[in-house]
Formats: C-alpha cells, structure tokens, sequence
C-alpha cells in the first residue's frame, strides 16, 4: 500500500536504488542505460538527495546508520566518504573492480577515494574550480591571462577596474572550498593525520592560513566580493560575474553551461558569453602552482545493501570511461577518468576540457577526517562575513575546532 | 465512524443523574463510556510526546554520535554542562527571547488594530476583511519565508529598489548578511503570519466587552482613546492574556523562517535551529537531546510563569476563558 | 445611512487590510511569473507573465520531486485531519456530555502537547522510526501530525459541543422519533459544522508541517512538499530555481485559499471558540 515506501519488486529482477545528487537528469539516463546493459540483472532506480552537499551527507548517513538495506548506490561527495567509511557503514569494493575502474583515474580524485590509504568507493566524475574572466575586463586591467595570475594581482585588477571579483563569501561549504583552496594553493593544510578523528592535528594556524586570511579579508573588506559577498554563493557569484561589474571569478564548470542555457532562455547577451575566458584556479605564491578545489562525486556501496554484487556491477557499468564523456557532454559534469577527457563529444562541448584536466591533476582534496563537518562548519563560521577575517583569524578557528572536537564546545 | 453513531445514541439517551451521594451503575457506566470515547486520543497524545521526551532524557546522558556507534559513552550530565557553559547556546537563547518579546509585542498591537478593524467594521467590508486575514493564517510558513526572503534577498528582490529613499537602504543593501537586518526580515515574516490569529483572539475578546459599558463612557464624554485604555481593554484582559501566552511559546518554538531565510547564519539562529542542527545536522544525538530537553524546559517555565503571574487560567474547567 | 467621509474611509481601511494581508502573497505569485531572465530584475513586476515555470515543476524536469511530494502532502495531510477530528470528535463528546473524572487532565494533557517543542520530538522520533521501520513512510509522518492536530481539535471540538443544545435529542424522542432519526436529523446536522471547522483547521496545520517532513523522511516516498521545496534544484546542484520554487508555492497556496474563500465564518468562529471561551 501506499502507506510503506515500495519493498522492490517481488517478480522480475532486483530493483537497486541508487541515491543522486541534483543533477541536470544525467544520472537518471546512466541508470537506465546500465539497468538495459545488465540483460535483465538488476533494474537500477535512482532518488534524489538534497541540493546542498552537507544535507546530501545528513540524509546518507542516517539511513545508513540505521542500516537501510535500500542503500544500494550511493553519490557521495568526497569530503563525507571518511565519516561514512569509518564505522564500516560503505561495502568494500571487491578487488577486480577496483581494478576494472582505477586504473585511469586522475590521481586527486583517486585520493578523494580513498580511507585509511584503501579504495572506499568509485570515483564517478570529477569537479575543480577553474579561474574564470571575462576578457575584456582582463585587457582592461592590462593583465596577460597566458600566464599564471596570482590572487594579489586579481585584487589589484579588479580595485583598479572598480569591477567585482566573484567569489563564494556565503556561510556555507563553498567557504570551506576557498578557504582550503587558498591554503593548500599556499602550501599549507587545514589538517594534517585527519585518520586520528578526534585527535586530528589542526594545522591551519600557519603562514599559509595567514595568507589565505589576508586575502579574503582584503576581498571583503575592500568590498571587492560585491555588496552580497556574505550571502553569496556559487549561483549568485555566476550572475554577478554575468553582470556589468564582473570581471574575474573562482567558480566550478557549470558556470559554462549554465550561462549558455541562459542566452538560449533569453536571460543574457551572446556577447557576455563570448567574453568569458578560462585559466586555471589563482596562485597565492607567485612561483608556486596553484592546488584547485576539488570536487565530484564517488560510488559507494551500503553495507547493509542485500545486492552487493549487483550494485557493484552497476557501478561499474556507470563509471566506465564512455558514460563518464557522455555524462560530461550532457550534464557537464567533468570526468575522473583520463580517458573519457580525449573522448571527441566532450571536447566539442566544453573547450576548456583540457583546462580543467590539467586542474585535476593538481587539486587538492578537502580535509579527509570522519569529523569533516565539524571542521566545515567551524572554518565557514570563522571565516565569514569575509569582511572580518583578520590575521587572528586561523588561530581562533584552530582553537575552536579543538574545542568543538573534544566535545566541549557547541557548533 | 459508525461506532461514532452507536456510542453517541446510547450515551446521551439517559439524562445524568446529579447530586448523588454515591456513584449508581449508570454514573460508573458513564464513567466508563466517558474513558472510552477519550481514552484513544489522550493514549495517543501521551505517546507521541511522553515517549520521545523520555528517550530524550536518556539520550541525553550519553555522548553519541550516530557515525560513530562504537564511541557511545555514559556522560550523565556532561552534555548539559557543555551546553550550558556554552556562549553559543546563550546567544541563541538570546535571539530567541528577542523574537519572542518583539513579534508578541508588535502582534499585540497590530492584532488589537485589526481586531478593533473587524469589530466595528460595517457588514459589507466585515467577510471580505476576515478572508483576506485568514490568507497569512492559512499559508505554509515555508512559503511565507520564500516569499519574505524573495522579496529582500540582494538578488532577486525588489525591496532594496522600493525603499532605496531610505538613508541605509540602497541596492547593494544586503540584508541577511548581519543579525540586524536579518532579525528584521524574519520577525516582520513571523509577524504578518501570526497576526492573524491574535487578531481574532481578540475580537472574540472585544465581543464579550458589554456595549452598554463603552456606550456609557462614551455619553459622559471620554475620547475614543479613553474608552479604549479604560473600558475595553479592561474587560478584555482575559483575552489579551491568553492571546500572548499562546502566541509566545509558539514564537519561542520558531524555525521555519529561520531554517529557510538564512539558516541561522549570522547570528540569527533560535534554539529550534541550534537542536536541529546538533542532532539532525551533526548527527550528535547526545548533545542535541540535551538541547531538545532544556528547551522543553524553557518552553514549560514560560507556561508556568505565565500562567502564574497572569492568572490565566488556560484550561478553564474544560473550555471557558476565565 | 452612511456618509460618505465614512464610506471613504472604510474604503481605505479595507484597502490597508487588503494590501497587508495579500502582498507578500502577490510578491510571490509575481516572482512565480517570471522568466529566468527576469528573476533577478528586483522588479516586483515581471516584464512579460511565462507559465515556464509552472511547466517545470508539473512536466518538466522537477517534476519528479514536486509532484509526489504534492501526492504526499495532500495524502498525509487528509489521513492525519480525518485521524485527529474523529477521535478528537469521540473525546470532546465525551468531555462535553458525560460526567467522569480526569476531564480535566485531558484537557491540560491537550494544552501541554500543544506547547510541545516539535524539535524535541523529532530526534527521539527519528531513533524510534528507524528502529521500528517507520521512517520515510506515510505513517511515520501521520503519527507526529497528531501531536499537531489532536490537541486543537479536542479544544475546539469541546467548545463547540458545550453550546449545542442537546436537550433538542431528547425533546425529538419524547416527540416520537427513534435513537437514529434523533441523531440523524438533530445530533448532526447540530455538531457538524463544528466538526466540518475543527477539520479545516486541522488540515491547516497538517499542512503547514516543516520540522516532521525534513526529519522524518530522506526521499519522495513520504517527503511533502514544504521539505521539497529546500530540494528544487537548477541544472546543476549550484543553482537555485527561485522560479520552480516560488510556482510550487503558489500550488500549495491554492487549497488554502479555496478553504479559506469557502469557510471564512466557520474558520474564524472555530478558531475563537478553542481558545477563548465564555
């Protein structure tokens, strides 16, 4: 009856329920296709999880906890993989198909995979920020985009050009995705032995946390973000950087497609579009590669699940190189997989292809530690309104995350 | 509902009998009847808050993080002593009491207004006044905050256009990026909500006023003003008080708003956030039951306080006002 | 009989009422009205009325989030209403008509489950429904709405049966009828307008759920659709469809408005009988 969720088809093949993150309905296409290549195995439904990632993780790991048999397959931001990899709530991934699926994937997302040094789930596709401009405004400022750009000389770009410079300032996930952008790009940590959880050293009281605070502070108390910076996030930065103001701005890919549906909907000008360039994530140190954000999505598999093999055959039915390109292409999201970004559909698509690839290969994963959004929540209430970040402003998020990790203090 | 039917025919046949000294069969069987036809809804009341508040008590005592089953460990009141030694709870406690005592205050005000509105309004006006007031009553409290924070929100609002005039506000006001503000726009989106509901409180409490008695004021010449102050409002005491007392710990209970306006970002989060966000957020079932509990706690010492110092008797031998 | 200085200003009032009342409503219709080019014009007007995001959310692609959180909603909002007005209906009978002890315990027992903090419940409830399989079903959400809509609906129900003249029933009897013409042709037609009220209300609140619909469900199996509308999604998961969401808004904003057009006597007398009485 209606009164209990459906208890999967007693008839026909097993139904495996695979849980997705919003998506542009390219997870669902995958879903079908793989259930039609299973020769009647399995039949793959898929239902959807909340927009924002840490809602994604709240949603995951009670039913998980709770020991949900119906968590077949599950899109796991990678950031979360350790706190749900660590009381054994994910399925190991059987040998031959770590195997099967690795063995050409780009090596930050490999990392982002990974617990205690083992494979705990599939990487899927593969996100990182790209530095986006708009070419006009570069020429203006007189900037040479060939080159690698640091963050000071945006700053001083964007100040002289009186032009915004989009980033993420809102009390969310995409704080933590800057802040330790900035630090990682500066050759620090925010964290260093996240597998002690609890004892995890806080190593974000450094020069590099230094850096990274003077320049959102700058950005912020300069007014540089725009007047909605302490609000804003990924979607409100991309229609300020479409605005008149905008000029250069930190942002994931979709920025790309999304902006192209948005001439197609009337919303914005052909030219906007044509002016947007692209370059890889801002240096903090002039001489040193910048480490971009990394982002994505993995597999896994539920402990609890009743059809394992099954699921682990459809996952790796839904990672295999040619859906990665198809799901690029069609949803635009990038591949973790080096061979889906010589596939020919995606380099038609999205010209930066390369760009973002070569960004892969140096991003830098978000800290792996089972206490993940302790450590999240604490740097986005530290280090928002960017306008009041100091030079104090590691230290004190330091202090707190140790406080809020031996459970003495309150998030 | 035909056991409805059967129970209500056999029940109200016999006529009660009163003033005996001892309980007849028909007493004792009415007794029975009456715990009968109760007894289901008063079970089931009890259930659903008894149970959980009690499974509260004992989670409390425990530090419990539903990602890490292996860790649970007997605190007894630890997790108390972190919440109350806390700034964080005693800020949000703060905000809370703040919406309370703003949005119940300016309600009392606006509803006694539009109250007064329906009261004397002529029959004409009277339906279409009571409809269009009942629209804030009836809304999801969600889309009211959609539509609240749509409408400021430094993106896709108007508001900032509208009210550019105005020494502060200018298009690049952003008015969910400090408490001030933001407070503002939630306790306006509460208000316009609630309203309502103390409005016609208190016109039920304005219909029991006697006329003869502001009539009477008004021949020995008093001002609209004086009748109000010294005749009606007097008479509506009751009303008044129950009006607040209920509006009140429905205020302290506030979500909603918060959780989709700026999810307590920025010095805007409420007690209900702050216990949402410890066990159903963090997944710290220990540390959020402890805050579930204080603010049960919180919510029965504003019940008793008011009813003891106003008097209000809520109750009122099953169902009367006073 | 009136002057006219007071049909001017009646007018206005009205008109004052009017606008407090519908505005943000109205806000909210317009910005449902908009195309994506014009969402962010901080205009309150759209430029030009597009039905697109209507089409998104009942054919387009959140459909699948919004439609069965609207079967949802609608489902556990009407078992949950129907659920509370009949035991509500057996327990205010009772309190109103028969003479037992603890009357007044249940009255107080209503008044306190009332003030229950939800967010109390919910935790513990969560641990329980997982535990026992209710999470994520109809049923698990049906239970709490109860904790919601009992309380109210005994007050109410108690009031309005305390002013009906029973004494009618028996004057019917004594004038021949049966128990069941008794009860068919005085006792209801009586009680049920009270009842009819109590359940609108009821629904009202059932409704209006947040807190039981995000913490008790995790997909569309049970979700409603206030909890839905903090999942509408763009094309990808950093955009935020405020079109998608403001139209869904408005869909849910539909019955109340039907309910509250048809039923404003019976809604406002309901409300005040439950709370102030005599």
């Amino acid at each position: 009856m209606l009164l209990t969720g459906c208890s999967g088809g007693e008839s026909g093949p097993p139904t495996l329920t695979w849980y997705i993150n919003p998506d542009d309905g390219g997870q669902d296409v995958l879903a079908q296709q793989c259930s039609d290549a299973s020769g009647g195995k399995y039949k793959i439904q898929t239902s959807l999880l909340p927009r924002d990632a840490a809602s994604q993780r709240e949603q995951l790991a009670r039913r998980l906890a709770a020991g949900d048999t119906s968590m077949d397959i599950m899109s796991l931001d990678p950031p979360y993989v350790p706190e749900l990899a660590e009381p054994g709530f994910l399925a190991k991934p059987p040998h031959d198909v770590v195997q099967a699926t690795t063995q050409d994937t780009l090596e930050g997302p490999l990392e982002g995979a990974k617990w205690n040094g083992e494979i705990v789930a599939i990487p899927f596709w593969a996100n990182t920020q790209l530095l986006w401009y708009r070419e006009s405004a570069a020429k203006a400022a007189g900037l040479d985009m060939a080159e690698p750009v640091t963050w000071d000389q945006l700053i001083k770009a964007a100040k002289s050009q009186d032009k915004y410079l989009g980033v993420q300032g809102v009390r969310g996930e995409a704080m933590s995705v800057w802040v330790n952008g900035l630090v990682e790009s500066a050759g620090g940590q925010v964290v260093s032995d996240g597998q002690d959880g609890q004892d995890a050293k806080i190593t974000l009281d450094s020069d590099a946390g230094k850096k990274a605070a003077e320049i959102i502070g700058t950005i912020g108390k300069e007014g540089l973000g725009g007047p909605g910076l302490a609000t804003q996030d990924e979607n409100a930065s991309m229609i300020q950087f479409q605005g008149d103001k905008g000029s250069f701005m930190v942002n994931w890919p979709f920025i790309y497609s999304a902006s192209k549906a948005a001439v197609e909907e009337g919303a914005l000008d052909q030219s906007v579009v044509d002016d947007i360039r692209w370059t890889t994530w801002p240096r903090v140190d002039a001489d040193t590669p910048s480490a971009p954000p990394l982002g994505g999505i993995n597999l896994g598999v539920g402990a609890a699940s009743e059809h394992q093999d099954l699921a682990w055959d459809a996952v790796q039915c839904i990672v295999s190189p040619e859906h990665q390109a198809q799901y690029f292409a069609t949803n635009g999201n990038p591949p973790a997989s080096a061979k889906a970004f010589d596939d020919p559909a995606v380099k038609k698509a999205y010209p930066m292809a390369d760009t973002i690839r070569k960004s892969l290969d140096n991003a830098a994963p978000r800290p792996q530690t089972p206490y993940y959004n302790e450590i999240s929540t604490a740097i986005q209430q530290h280090w928002t309104p960017p306008g009041d970040v100091t030079e104090d402003t590691p230290r004190e998020t330091t202090e707190f995350i140790q406080e809020v990790l031996k459970g003495d203090a309150l998030l | 509902m035909s056991s409805t039917v059967d129970s209500r025919a056999r029940a109200s046949a016999p006529e009660k009998p009163r003033g005996r000294g001892h309980l007849s069969d028909r007493a004792r069987s009415e007794r029975k009847l009456g715990w009968l036809l109760a007894g289901p809804a008063f079970v089931i009341m009890l259930l659903v808050t008894l149970y959980p508040i009690v499974q509260a008590l004992w989670d409390s005592l425990f530090s419990f993080r539903l990602t890490a089953p292996g860790d649970r460990e007997f605190v007894f009141l630890g997790n108390y002593a972190t919440v109350l030694s806390d700034i964080v709870f005693w800020r949000d406690l703060g905000v809370t009491m703040l919406i309370t005592v703003v949005t119940v205050a300016v309600e009392l005000v606006l509803g006694l207004a539009l109250a007064l509105v329906m009261h004397s309004a002529i029959k004409s006006t009277r339906g279409l006044l009571r409809t269009a007031i009942l629209v804030p009553y009836g809304i999801i409290t969600v889309v009211s905050a959609f539509a609240w924070f749509y409408a400021f929100d430094i993106t896709t609002g108007y508001v900032n256009n509208w009210f550019s005039w105005l020494p502060v506000i200018g298009p690049d006001f952003n008015w969910f990026a400090s408490a001030g503000p933001a407070l503002t726009v939630i306790m306006a989106s509460e208000i316009w909500k609630t309203t309502p509901f103390i409005s016609l409180l208190l016109l039920s409490g304005l219909a029991q006023v006697p006329g003869e008695l502001s009539e009477a004021a008004r021949v020995d010449g008093a001002s609209s003003w004086q009748r109000l102050t010294r005749v009606i409002l007097p008479n509506m005491k009751a009303a008044i008080m129950v009006a607040v007392v209920f509006r009140a710990l429905d205020a302290f209970r506030i979500f909603d708003n918060v959780f989709i306006m700026t999810q307590g970002q920025y010095g805007t989060e409420t007690l209900s956030l702050l216990a949402y966000r410890t066990s159903i957020g963090r997944l710290e079932i220990g540390l959020g039951s402890a805050i579930s509990v204080i603010l049960f706690i919180c919510v029965m010492i504003i019940a008793l306080v008011a009813i003891k110092i106003f008097k209000v008797d809520l109750t009122g031998g099953s169902g009367k006002g006073r | 009989m009136l002057s006219t200085k007071q049909k001017i200003g009646w007018t206005v009032v009205s008109i004052l009422v009017l606008v407090y009342a519908l505005f943000p409503v109205l806000s909210i219709l317009m910005m449902s009205f908009k195309s994506p080019a014009d969402l962010n014009s901080g205009k309150f007007l759209p430029t030009s009325f597009v039905s697109d995001n209507y089409q998104q959310i009942f054919v387009g692609d959140a459909k699948d989030l919004f439609l069965p959180a609207l079967r949802n909603s609608i489902g556990i909002s009407l078992i949950a209403t129907f659920i509370a007005v009949v035991l509500a209906t057996l327990c205010a009978y009772a309190i109103a008509r028969l003479d037992f002890p603890g009357k007044k315990i249940i009255l107080t027992t209503a008044l306190m489950v009332s003030m229950f903090p939800v967010i109390s419940i919910v935790t513990p409830l969560f641990n329980l429904w997982r535990q026992v399989g209710l999470y994520d079903t109809w049923l698990g959400l049906i239970i709490p709405y109860l904790s919601l809509t009992l309380p109210i609906s005994i007050w109410t129900l108690a009031a309005f049966f305390q002013q009906i003249p029973w004494d009618l029933e028996r004057a019917a009897q004594v004038d021949g009828a049966t128990t069941w013409q008794a009860f068919r042709k005085v006792i209801v037609p009586l009680t049920l307008p009270g009842v009819f009220t109590t359940a609108i209300i009821a629904f009202f609140i059932a409704w209006n759920d947040f807190v039981y619909g995000i913490g008790l469900t995790s997909t569309s199996a049970a979700r409603p659709v206030p909890a839905a509308l903090a999942f509408f999604t763009g094309a990808s998961q950093f955009e935020e469809p405020a079109g998608a969401i403001s139209a869904a808004a408005i869909i849910v904003t539909i019955p109340v408005v039907l309910l509250v057009l048809a039923f404003q006597r019976q809604i406002v007398s309901g409300l005040t009988q439950g709370a102030v009485k005599g």
